[in-house]
């Protein structure tokens, strides 16, 4: 193929993003500030801001602390899987296996099936045989800990895989040159293995921030109503009849992007500053 | 300077001897022994608890005519959730959501092999600025694309299902062009213009050569875009308006009510299913030597 028409190629290619990202966002951004208005003149405001700001701080709080709890644990427990699945082993096999197995489930699946395993009548619930009334409400609690589980459940998996890979081509070399050398399990962690791990472990978890703080489904399913993660009240601002609620849906979710980009941007700085990454 | 051409035999191999010099432990030292061996081995079994753990109600509901609450296990095993799910719409609705995975791989693959082609030959247009347009739906939630979308495909009269299929197609591209750029970093056009030297021709250069080649990458960015198409919620809610109920949304309202356990695992057990049966095939095929998925 000559460079002419392939050039052309690579840009059809990005249509369908340029119409989601510059379209969907600018047309987003248009709405919170008032220029789409369903009817009447499109007038510069920013009532939809004002309009959801008495609800926006315990909101950003619900879904910030929903994202940190998530992500936290992700990473831990993604991590740990990588470090066992780099050692190698029968029982690596099986965690790679379910692992990948993990990844592919839809969010919303999880939700279910994390839903019939922590609700007042689920499956732990019968196996311990504690009556509704005094098992924790862990689903549609004040803790939001289904929530929290399914995203750490999901991502952990995730996080396991892309860590695991990067660290098997490179690990093992480091590994015994620094066991050569004396280096005990510990320190060996400590100097080869985490500082390798730490660019795909920044990578992973930034990406498991950034889509948990926009992620609807699992909230809206496993989660209480009062007070809303951002996502869930966009999407319900969205939903209302009222003419005032599309633009103030449009708010928040420009508040949201601008929360992933911030966390993005953070990102980035921390793997530019990592040792390893090229 | 000559060149020998003769092959040289291998050294046979030393029989390892029994004999341990003063500090050799005789095995690899970063393999784990005693209580650590025994410590990492329960935290993987653990592990495998974590992740196994979710999808063990959904096999037992799913198996469960009757599971009334206190007991441990269901109260009498048969298939009637299936006739449920069934008689909810779930036949309909996974193969909705079976033609919707497989429309999203059968653009975005393409689209995401020209992308990394270009990119990798240094024949895309602002290589940075594409790069980052590309792979930016990653950093939009995906209900906040589908709500701007939304009002923009609706102010320019595209139906439903179309802008449902491209704000999906727009999310899968990043995928696709990450694992295909990959893939055309290590390709060698030496076959190709070894095969146009002698005498094929252009058509014929991609499709028994080309495209050949790049199979384990094009079926791993064809399996993820499916996946994007498989697991969608919000933006089939939003952009599909109503008219694609695939089966996350159908399993979405049955898990919403109360009392459809037994509907709602095995609605979800056919939405893991198919995804986890084409990682096996591909895990097991004759590609398996390019890399795991």
């Amino acid at each position: 193929m000559t460079p002419g028409p392939a050039r052309f190629l690579v840009l059809v290619a990005a249509i369908p993003a340029a119409i989601v990202v510059v379209g969907g966002l600018g047309f987003t951004v248009a709405q919170s500030l008032g220029l789409l208005p369903l009817v009447g003149p499109a007038r510069l405001s920013v009532d939809a801001y004002t309009g959801v700001a008495s609800e926006l701080p315990s909101s950003i709080a619900v879904s910030v602390g929903i994202a940190v709890a998530s992500t936290t644990l992700a990473v831990l427990v993604g991590g740990t899987a990588a470090v066992l699945i780099v050692a190698g082993g029968r029982l690596a096999r099986v965690l790679i296996g379910l692992g990948a197995a993990t990844v592919t489930v839809p969010h919303l699946i999880g939700a279910a099936a994390i839903g019939l395993l922590l609700a007042d009548s689920g499956l732990l619930a019968r196996t311990f045989q504690v009556p509704p009334t005094d098992w924790p409400s862990l689903v549609g609690g004040p803790w939001w800990v289904a929530v929290i589980l399914e995203y750490a459940w999901k991502e952990a998996a995730f996080v396991a895989l892309v860590v695991a890979g990067t660290l098997t081509t490179r690990v093992a070399r480091f590994d015994e040159t620094a066991a050569v050398l004396g280096a005990n399990r510990a320190t060996r962690l400590r100097l080869v293995l985490l500082p390798l791990a730490a660019p795909s472990v920044i990578l992973t978890g930034a990406i498991t921030f950034i889509y948990t703080l926009g992620s609807y489904e699992v909230a809206w399913l496993l989660g209480r109503t009062y007070p809303e993660p951002l996502s869930v009240m966009a999407v319900r601002l969205y939903g209302e009849v009222s003419l005032t609620t599309r633009p103030e849906a449009a708010a928040v979710a420009v508040v949201i992007v601008t929360l992933s980009t911030l966390v993005a941007a953070a990102a980035f700085t921390l793997l530019r500053r990592s040792a390893v990454w090229r | 300077m000559s060149v020998s051409l003769r092959s040289v035999p291998p050294p046979a191999s030393a029989p390892r001897s029994p004999v341990r010099l003063q500090g050799d432990p005789g095995r690899p030292l970063t393999t784990s022994r005693g209580m650590s061996r025994m410590a990492r081995q329960g935290l993987a079994l653990l592990l495998i608890v974590w992740f196994a753990l979710p999808l063990v109600p959904l096999v037992l509901w799913g198996l469960a005519e009757q599971w009334s609450f206190p007991a441990r296990l269901p109260t009498e095993w048969g298939l009637g959730g299936v006739s449920s799910a069934l008689a909810a719409g779930g036949a309909e609705a996974f193969a909705r959501s079976l033609t919707l995975g497989l429309t999203v791989a059968t653009i975005a693959t393409p689209l995401g092999a020209v992308a990394a082609r270009g990119l990798v030959n240094g024949w895309a247009p602002m290589p940075r600025t594409l790069t980052a347009l590309l792979f930016s739906p990653l950093l939009i939630p995906a209900f906040v694309a589908a709500l701007g979308t939304n009002i923009l495909l609706l102010r320019a009269h595209v139906p439903p299902v179309m802008g449902l299929v491209l704000v999906l197609v727009a999310m899968a591209v990043p995928y696709t062009a990450f694992v295909l750029r990959t893939a055309y970093a290590a390709h060698d056009v030496g076959y190709e213009e070894e095969a146009r030297t002698l005498g094929a021709s252009r058509r014929r250069v991609l499709w028994q050569v080309h495209i050949p080649l790049l199979t384990p990458a094009l079926a791993r960015a064809a399996f993820l875009a499916f996946l994007v198409g498989w697991s969608d919620y919000i933006v089939t809610v939003f952009v599909g308006g109503g008219q694609v109920v695939t089966l996350p949304l159908v399993t979405a309202s049955a898990a919403s009510g109360v009392g459809n356990d037994a509907v709602v695992a095995v609605l979800s057990l056919a939405a893991i299913l198919p995804p986890v049966v084409l990682l096996a095939v591909l895990a097991n095929s004759r590609w398996r030597t390019e890399g795991a998925v």
